[in-house]
């Protein structure tokens, strides 16, 4: 079998006889030389400060609200990082931006690593879902089942389920060309109301205490398949070793990409996958396979926090679910590197918990403060799109840097043809 | 236009360029690729600004901020790469911008093929107004490209390399059509890095070299080698040196091979020959014939339909790309920023390109970034790569050292098979001296070479033994004293003849 | 990420009339599965192959199929309506499920579909992705409402609407056509964007609940008294405006995008800007006007939904609808015929899913999804290519 070739027909718009294809990943290789970390920050900045200057219009005093914001994720905790008891409230706050980061570095590598394949996981929501769903499964069933045993594989199944769906993405973007952006938003949907349907009242998987009450939701997790809490109470959605899982997989998704051939081939596919194929790469193979790894870690998220925390979920939880969504501008400010997704996951986490649960001052309305995660959460994916505007920014500082003039660049000779 | 300069981040592609077009001449425009014919003509179309100077038109100064303004004063450019939207018909991209309107806000589509069809026959461009562009040819869309031109009036023509793509009996055509326009009292700009064909259409040819002009000569007295040393700025060297060859063993042998295009449609038919030992084969045609979907059929890119590659005697089957490799053929891909480089990837990712999945460079799937640094290393030095060492990326590099690490990269796997598709396209004069001595220097180590060009100069000094692409089927084979109008005929179809396995 | 279907070499094996062919088969075996021996009595299996031959018509026409086409809807409509006949006699709850004014609901819920894949038309059309239709519709949901409260008139409400839907729109262009950014990545943004600025201003305004009862609402037409109860009057006797509008700006739509020269320059733009611009046309204004105008008609879709259907507004209220409706424009071809042939579709889906919990309330669930399903069958081309406009989501640069 040949790999896909670029399709050939009648003239070509000349965009595409001028140099090579641009992919997402060659695209965000440019970011990358023209940026560093200062851009992302830059972003997440003027992202800040257009969601301030909207509180500030609405009425509210936006240092207040971004101050409550700060001490509703717990970040005051670290002023007194030695009380570590989480009837302290600022413990308990940090505690659970850490629980969400946990969840967004997962679905944020699941974007991230598809991105390094030239592909957009807009499904990485969908993936997370079908890991809740199956986990949950798993953890509801097979009460008798030993400790390690029944968390293990509730946490594979989890991954592989996310693999799957995510695999049917990738398939269908090897076998028929279909754009992975448009099936994976299918597939989201599809989860959502397969969803719907599994908690809903007499669904297969609502919790058989909860049929006579005619309450959507599902059975809980049993003990013997919860993940062990190291900071915290159980009760009270404590710190699960699912923690250090997420961080771990921060340092294997680095050593995948870097350090293996199955890395460089994803490399070389999401850059150019004309050259890929001309290496001997087999193209097609590869963006099933990084669809895959991309919804296992989506799926891993889902079973973590399933066994992690959640333990159960009901139809309103699976309408509502946006962390994989979340993932998006996690993986896009961290530039789909590994330390560059922890850190925005960081960030997003203690947005996500701070402007939902934390607040204590009252200067400004949880559910408002909620939407305004929201918004920054658009303005920073805006931005980090706009690549014309990052190299505009990052030339900017260099110009003010040094005022030689720039170097001749060498295939500028070609391209002035 | 006097004074044009053009600036680019980092280069200069005009320098104070002076150019003048009297009324009804051909005027050329000839210099080698990237000596910034195509910039200032894009300046005089109002598709880049000037950066300096001054440009007018029949004595009024003329300042063009767009196309359409250009337009407006009679300027038409056909661009090298058409511009011309395949889906939509020949009268839709005829009258695009400047539609016959009914009712005044829905568009008189009878009108404009009417239009059309008026035009064409008064300026003797036959072409149907009602296909589809995607269903005609290359020389018939090039017509529309001009019949565009002439339904806004143009007065001036600007043709950029209008030749590239025709074969040269439509080449033939062309220049029929440019002769009655000029009798028309149309002016033409031409431009082309051809000598002969310069020679044959202009009255006055402009040489630009680096973009600085270099003179204006009349046609009389202008001569190929006079023309060639203003461009080039040297003499040129027409011939490689190279020892007569004594061809070994078949180490490629291509059986009644029959390849498909991106359609679907037959491209390579029923073709065979084989490359021996220390032989350049050169295969020659005109683009389009064939030739990219053959070599992408021997190097395991393209699925075969029937027939079969045969790589040191033994038959691959079910080629992919791997497999070809493993059998010892090494390739330079016609598009080297497309296809050869990843140029996100350092040099030595690059170099790694066909051997990352194999010890020293991994074990189990494991890479060693460091091997593939040390060897990069070496062959940068072997090679003479300039510009950067083995962590820069390869878009940092230029066009010549890209290809050097093309080069670099396939000969380091010691291949039997060595297939260079248009390895010196783009090239500076050095780099194409450079890859000329290369690949000598490859066929008397003994490696069969399939060497494939649009450049028949290039074929012509290279090759031990010349074949001749048409229609997908070879057409002719030639010893290397073979007449540029021998196999010229040949490339467009003049004298067919079955192709003789030799 | 330009193109959302590749080279499909294969094509031949799914050619129009094949489609359509086989669409007019399933109209067939929907009814005959009615009848005996097979006498199935659940209606879900007739509805959904009749559906599925009318999607195969859809598909069949939208790819220039013609005569098939057409006749493949005719059977899967008539064969799933047959079969429903036959089971009438036995079979109570049809009467339920089946009256007039499904016709009615399908229509409704067709309507903000139509108008969101009318608009997406358009800005693909030009060569700009809107995956941001979603965002779009909540804007032109949220800020109609505000608007018909504000000012008491539904009127100025739509109108409102409409206009925070273009402005979204034109962040959408601005970062597409100036920055050339990812369009993908820009319309994942833009539905954050939205989703944050209608839900913050509906905490803000309203409090997150309290938005007045008995705000100006859309009116009906109505062709037929408010007494009559034929079918003609359950059907469309009393359609919302907006319906009707919305209807309208099918033919309308087909008009301007094939028969005039604005039309002729948008999909010049969008199969080959710089073709467009070497003739004069000026591709980031044309851009400009087909996204604006994109977010202006989903912004519609949306205030629709809030002022005509729903008189109210809750939290997201567009749920997903942005994305059916850019399916629907995927599935009908970027056409406007085909994408109102699949918005009704759609919104027949939605309609019956309403009614099914009659049957089983898992079967009505998991029909939601349904659309979703057709989509990801018809852009995976199994039933016929897709065929994007070539330059479609491809930032273009001015020299």
């Amino acid at each position: 079998m040949s790999e896909p070739l670029a399709p050939q027909k009648g003239p070509q718009p000349d965009e595409d006889a001028q140099g090579p294809p641009s992919t997402v990943a060659s695209r965000l290789a440019r970011w990358q030389d023209a940026g560093g970390v200062v851009v992302p920050v830059i972003t997440a900045l003027v992202a800040f400060l257009i969601g301030g200057l909207l509180v500030l219009a609405t009425g509210h005093n936006p240092f207040q609200a971004y101050w409550d914001i700060v001490n509703g994720a717990g970040l005051n905790w670290l002023a007194h990082p030695t009380n570590t008891d989480v009837a302290n409230t600022a413990a308990y706050n940090f505690s659970q931006t850490l629980l969400q980061t946990s969840s967004l570095i997962l679905t944020g590598l699941a974007v991230a690593f598809a991105f390094r394949c030239g592909m957009f996981n807009i499904g990485g929501n969908g993936q997370y879902l079908v890991g809740l769903f199956v986990a949950n499964w798993i953890g509801v069933s097979f009460v008798n089942m030993s400790r390690p045993a029944h968390v293990l594989i509730g946490v594979v199944a989890a991954m592989l389920a996310g693999a799957v769906w995510a695999g049917i993405a990738g398939f269908l973007k090897a076998t028929v060309g279909a754009h992975e952006v448009i099936t994976t938003i299918m597939l989201n949907w599809i989860a959502y109301w397969i969803g719907n349907y599994l908690f809903q009242q007499g669904g297969p998987l609502q919790g058989p205490e909860n049929k006579p009450l005619d309450i959507p939701i599902s059975g809980n997790v049993v003990d013997g398949a919860k993940l062990p809490v190291f900071w915290g109470d159980p009760a009270l959605q404590g710190l699960h070793i699912g923690f250090f899982v997420s961080i771990g997989a921060l340092v294997v998704f680095w050593l995948i990409l870097n350090r293996t051939t199955l890395g460089y081939e994803v490399r070389a596919v999401g850059y150019n996958p004309d050259a890929a194929a001309y290496g001997g790469i087999r193209v097609r193979t590869n963006y099933v396979r990084a669809m895959a790894i991309s919804g296992a870690f989506a799926g891993l998220a889902g079973g973590l926090d399933m066994l992690g925390y959640l333990y159960k979920i009901g139809t309103s939880d699976v309408q509502v679910q946006a962390i994989g969504f979340l993932g998006i501008a996690v993986a896009l400010l961290g530039r789909n590197t590994a330390l560059g997704v922890g850190l925005a996951a960081f960030l997003f986490g203690g947005l996500l918990y701070g402007t939902t649960h934390g607040l204590q001052s009252g200067t400004i309305d949880p559910s408002l403060a909620g939407h305004l995660t929201e918004m920054i959460q658009g303005l920073v994916v805006l931005f980090v799109g706009a690549d014309v505007l990052i190299l505009a920014v990052w030339n900017a500082r260099r110009k003010l840097r040094r005022r030689t003039p720039t170097e001749t660049s060498p295939v500028a000779p070609e391209a002035a043809a | 236009m006097r004074g044009i300069t053009k600036r680019f981040p980092g280069v200069l592609a005009n320098d104070r360029v002076d150019f003048d077009l009297r009324k009804g001449e051909v005027h050329a425009l000839l210099g080698e690729n990237g000596a910034g014919k195509s910039t200032l003509m894009n300046v005089l179309y109002g598709l880049y600004r000037h950066d300096e100077g001054e440009i007018s038109l029949n004595g009024r100064p003329a300042s063009f901020g767009s196309a359409k303004d250009a337009i407006d004063r009679g300027i038409g450019m056909v661009h090298q790469h058409f511009m011309l939207i395949p889906v939509m018909t020949v009268a839709e991209n005829i009258v695009l911008e400047v539609e016959p309107t009914r009712a005044g806000v829905l568009l008189d589509y009878d009108a404009a093929v009417e239009r059309v069809r008026d035009i064409s026959t008064r300026f003797g461009l036959a072409v149907d107004p009602t296909a589809k562009v995607e269903n005609i040819s290359v020389g018939q869309q090039q017509r529309v490209e001009i019949l565009k031109a002439l339904y806004r009036d143009a007065e001036i023509l600007i043709l950029d390399e209008p030749t590239a793509v025709l074969t040269p009996q439509e080449a033939g055509e062309l220049f029929e059509i440019i002769r009655s326009l000029q009798a028309g009292g149309t002016s033409i700009i031409f431009i082309s890095h051809k000598l002969n064909e310069v020679l044959e259409i202009a009255d006055r040819i402009t040489v630009l070299r680096r973009g600085k002009k270099i003179d204006t000569v009349p046609r009389e007295g202008a001569t190929e080698e006079g023309l060639a040393r203003m461009m080039v700025g040297r003499e040129v060297l027409l011939r490689v040196e190279k020892k007569p060859t004594e061809p070994g063993d078949t180490l490629l042998e291509v059986r009644s091979l029959n390849v498909h295009d991106d359609r679907g449609l037959p491209a390579v038919r029923d073709v065979s020959f084989t490359v021996r030992a220390g032989e350049i084969v050169g295969l020659a045609g005109v683009e389009g014939n064939g030739q990219s979907e053959l070599i992408e059929a021997i190097t395991g890119l393209r699925p075969l339909e029937s027939g079969e590659v045969v790589v040191g005697g033994e038959a691959v089957h079910h080629a992919t790309a791997r497999r070809m490799l493993d059998h010892g053929v090494g390739h330079i891909p016609e598009d080297r920023q497309r296809r050869g480089l990843v140029l996100e990837f350092t040099i030595a990712e690059n170099i790694a390109l066909h051997d990352y999945s194999s010890p020293p460079d991994s074990r189990w799937g494991w890479l060693f970034p460091r091997r593939l640094i040390q060897r990069a290393a070496r062959l940068i030095r072997e090679f003479d790569v300039r510009g950067g060492g083995p962590t820069t990326s390869g878009g940092a590099l230029s066009g010549g050292n890209q290809q050097k690490v093309v080069v670099a990269r396939e000969i380091a796997r010691d291949p039997k098979v060595l297939v260079a598709a248009q390895p010196t396209r783009g090239l500076d004069v050095g780099a194409i001296e450079y890859l000329h001595r290369r690949l000598v220097e490859e066929r008397d180590e003994g490696r069969a070479i399939l060497l494939i060009s649009l450049e028949l100069d290039e074929i012509l000094s290279l090759s031990d033994r010349i074949l001749v692409m048409y229609e997908g089927q070879i057409v002719g084979e030639h010893k290397p004293g073979a007449t540029e109008e021998e196999i010229g005929l040949e490339m467009l179809g003049g004298r067919r003849k079955e192709a003789s396995a030799a | 990420m330009s193109t959302y279907v590749g080279s499909f070499t294969r094509s031949r094996l799914y050619d129009s009339t094949t489609v359509g062919t086989v669409g007019i088969v399933l109209g067939v075996v929907a009814f005959v599965l009615a009848i005996p021996p097979f006498t199935s009595r659940s209606p879900l299996w007739p509805i959904l192959l009749g559906m599925v031959a009318v999607l195969f018509g859809i598909v069949c026409l939208s790819r220039g199929g013609g005569r098939v086409g057409g006749g493949a809807i005719a059977a899967g409509i008539a064969g799933g309506g047959l079969a429903l006949l036959a089971m009438q006699s036995s079979v109570d709850n049809l009467n339920q499920v089946f009256t007039a004014s499904l016709i009615a609901s399908m229509l409704v819920f067709a309507t903000p579909l139509t108008y969101a894949a009318l608009g997406g038309m358009f800005s693909e059309r030009s060569g700009v992705v809107n995956i941001g239709l979603e965002g779009m519709m909540l804007m032109g949901a949220f800020w109609g409402i505000w608007g018909a409260d504000k000012t008491g008139s539904w009127f100025w409400g739509v109108l409102i609407g409409m206009a925070s839907g273009g402005l979204l729109a034109l962040v959408h262009a601005f970062f597409a056509i100036h920055l050339r950014a990812d369009q993908i990545v820009g319309g994942t943004a833009v539905n954050f964007l939205a989703l944050g600025i209608t839900g913050y201003f509906f905490v803000q305004l309203y409090h997150g609940q309290n938005v007045p009862t008995g705000v100006s609402q859309i009116p009906d037409v109505k062709l037929a008294s408010e007494s009559s109860h034929s079918f003609f009057a359950d059907s469309i006797g009393h359609l919302n405006l907006m319906i009707w509008i919305g209807i309208l700006f099918v033919p309308l739509s087909y008009v301007v995008l094939f028969k005039t020269p604005i039309g002729l320059r948008i999909r010049a733009c969008g199969e080959h800007p710089r073709a467009a611009d070497t003739v004069g046309i000026n591709v980031y204004l044309v851009r400009y006007g087909a996204v604006v105008l994109s977010g202006v008609l989903a912004a519609m879709g949306g205030a629709y939904l809030t002022v005509g259907y729903l008189n109210t507004y809750n939290e997201n209220v567009t749920a997903g609808r942005g994305f059916i409706a850019l399916a629907a424009m995927i599935f009908g071809n970027w056409r406007p015929f085909g994408a109102f042939g699949a918005a009704l579709l759609f919104g027949f889906s939605t309609a019956l899913a309403y009614r099914l919990p009659v049957y089983s309330s898992s079967a009505a669930t998991l029909f939601q999804a349904l659309p979703y399903v057709l989509t990801l069958i018809a852009v995976a081309g199994v039933i016929g290519r897709t065929v994007p406009p070539a330059a479609d989501g491809k930032p273009y640069k001015k020299q």
